[in-house]
């Protein structure tokens, strides 16, 4: 019976279990992407390896090469590593796989049989816990007739979960004010919905306490407005807890280097003089919550 | 005693009232035709913003139900209008509203041009120059020939040099009226480029309220073709043209040569030293700084202040500073040398 070696200093599934889904839904509520990467060697069966060393110089190998946001672990069978990348996605991961399977092959210190296999899980929601994650990317990697250096995908968890985004636009004129009411209805943005509401002034704005929910809230607000003008607005929002999720856009007619100075330092986080090209506005709006995720 | 006869009083009376009766009457009719009015005016605006949008943004067939059919409706465009043109820029959205004020608007405002009240001519004036409404550009001219007012030689000035560039260059040698430089400005930055230019070239046949707005113009425009006219204007021969020419040269930001400004270190006038100081902020400090710590000595607050100010933004400019303060004999450059370092570091 063969036993299982586990190389000294190295996480155990059981170990990360526990800590992976506090990091998923922290990840998700960040909107981070969660990639994992699970790593088997391809000829560990054959005798005439010494499964003792290939299992600590890969453990060394995985350490030695991985950063120091990313985390190692070793699953229970003693045949399978997993490295769990947070801020990455799949992208950074095959490159991360394509770096160290090139170091390994030119690597004459590990035993000369040694080649390994890789499947990659992109997670951007959370319909997955630790156990489906093992599970899945086991079975992926299970098939003997696979070729050394071989990758594969799990795609099945890297669409985000549509998330609302409360919208408010604070705008005087009222043709206008409908104007933009309809271009942000009719935005498409992938993975987001928003929900549109129009005010004509800063007062009704406040008064209607949307803004104190905890969705992320889009405002796109004149800097002159009647009853409670932009940057009184500004200001409010800025002192509330949790201020991170206001995405404020400030229009002005003012076209000075002044205006738009104040209008930073104040902590808006775009600053559009009148008159705009209504596509830019949108550009700029998709550009900002393509941020969102990576 | 005045002695009046009761049929006299009741007479008069009865014609008074009469009078206030036709006065509320008409009162009357007036409110109810603006309620008429504006009722009409916000159903076409209700109905009809919509689809104005979905035109002109995005592409939809025009429909005929957008063309105007009384005052009420043509009220309600131009506030559509208006709104888009002073919010959006879109060069499709003002070609779509060109034509469509050239082909449904046209006649309203041809009339509105004819009409004896100033203030519908003058309404009429600013929507032919916003709507680009060149098919009135004959009707306007013939404005010209009755009597008009400063203001709307002042709309037609404008108009002109939309639509007719050298009858606006023709029109503003001859003024009518004369203008303030703010009002000359307004008309300048409308101007295309060609135009525009014609005003250095012809510089010194212009009055000097013109070519002080010329010059402001150019430092609004920010546009790196002007630099090289603003330079040919630091030789000339009125002190306050220097000096807007070089606050010009400021605002546009770019220096490619530091000779031309060199002269102006020793000028008689403080305010022409202030603005080279300000100026050495777009050379690097390697060539400008034996300039600077000139101007940094100057007798004049505002120049030191102002070249202290000016060392300090590079990046090496506090160690020049603190270097200057080691061997410098001059009091007055040293204390403003270290207030400057003082205020620098406080804002770190």
């Amino acid at each position: 019976m063969n036993e299982v070696i586990f190389a000294k200093d190295i996480m155990l599934e059981q170990d990360v279990k526990k800590y992976f889904e506090i990091m998923l839904e922290s990840a998700i509520r960040s909107h981070m992407t969660i990639t994992t990467i699970f790593l088997k060697c391809v000829h560990s069966t054959s005798s005439e390896v010494n499964h003792s060393n290939v299992n600590t110089q890969i453990t060394d190998f995985l350490t030695e090469n991985i950063r120091k946001t990313d985390l190692l672990f070793q699953l229970a069978d003693g045949e399978h590593w997993g490295i769990i990348f947070l801020q990455s996605s799949d992208v950074e991961a095959n490159a991360f796989l394509k770096r160290i399977f090139h170091l390994l092959k030119k690597d004459s210190t590990l035993e000369s049989r040694v080649a390994l296999k890789a499947s990659i899980t992109e997670i951007r929601n959370n319909q997955i816990n630790f156990e489906i994650l093992v599970e899945k990317n086991k079975a992926l990697l299970a098939d003997n007739n696979q070729q050394q250096w071989w990758i594969e995908q799990i795609e099945d968890y890297r669409l985000q979960s549509i998330e609302l985004v409360k919208v408010s636009i604070i705008e005087q004129n009222a043709i206008f004010r409908k104007v933009l009411e309809t271009t942000l209805n009719s935005m498409d943005i992938a993975n987001f919905t928003f929900d549109v509401t129009a005010y004509e002034d800063g007062y009704s704005f406040l008064q209607s306490n949307t803004y104190q929910s905890g969705h992320l809230h889009l405002i796109i607000m004149n800097d002159i407005l009647p009853r409670n003008n932009g940057l009184e607005i500004l200001h409010s929002l800025r002192t509330m807890p949790n201020e991170k999720r206001f995405l404020i856009y400030m229009m002005s007619e003012r076209n000075s280097e002044i205006a738009a100075l104040n209008a930073y330092e104040g902590g808006v986080d775009e600053f559009i003089v009148k008159p705009f090209n209504l596509r830019l506005l949108e550009a700029k709006i998709k550009r900002t919550f393509a941020r969102y995720w990576l | 005693m005045i002695d009046l006869s009761l049929d006299f009083l009741l007479s008069v009376i009865a014609i008074l009232f009469i009078v206030l009766c036709g006065f509320m009457m008409y009162i009357f009719y007036q409110r109810q035709s603006e309620v008429r009015f504006k009722k009409s005016r916000d159903i076409y605006l209700k109905d009809y913003s919509q689809l104005w949008y979905e035109y002109l943004f995005n592409n939809e067939i025009f429909s005929v139900v957008l063309i105007p059919r009384g005052k009420p409706q043509v009220q309600a465009i131009e506030m559509i209008f208006s709104s888009y043109l002073k919010n959006i820029t879109n060069d499709d959205m003002r070609w779509k509203m060109k034509n469509f004020s050239n082909q449904y608007l046209k006649t309203f405002y041809e009339n509105d041009l004819m009409n004896k009240r100033w203030s519908i001519r003058m309404n009429a004036l600013y929507r032919i120059a916003d709507l680009q409404l060149d098919e009135l550009l004959d009707a306007c001219k013939k404005l010209e020939t009755t009597k008009y007012s400063k203001e709307e030689f002042f709309q037609l000035l404008k108009i002109y040099s939309l639509f007719q560039p050298e009858l606006f260059i023709q029109k503003i040698k001859v003024p009518n009226a004369n203008y303030s430089e703010s009002e000359y400005r307004r008309l300048f930055v409308l101007l295309e480029e060609d135009t525009f230019m014609r005003f250095f070239d012809e510089f010194t046949s212009w009055s000097m309220s013109i070519q002080f707005a010329v010059i402001d113009t150019a430092a609004a425009k920010k546009n790196m073709k002007y630099i090289e006219k603003l330079e040919q204007l630091l030789t000339n021969e009125n002190d306050e043209i220097k000096i807007r020419a070089l606050k010009g040269l400021f605002e546009i930001g770019v220096i490619e040569n530091i000779n031309p400004y060199i002269p102006f270190v020793t000028s008689h006038l403080w305010e022409v030293r202030l603005m080279v100081g300000k100026i050495f902020k777009y050379v690097p400090l390697s060539y400008s700084y034996p300039y600077l710590e000139q101007l940094l000595q100057d007798e004049n607050w505002w120049v030191r202040s102002q070249a202290a100010k000016t060392i300090a933004e590079d990046r090496d400019g506090l160690e020049k500073l603190k270097e200057f303060i080691s061997y410098s004999t001059d009091h007055y450059a040293v204390e403003m040398a270290q207030e400057t370092i003082m205020r620098k570091q406080g804002t770190r």
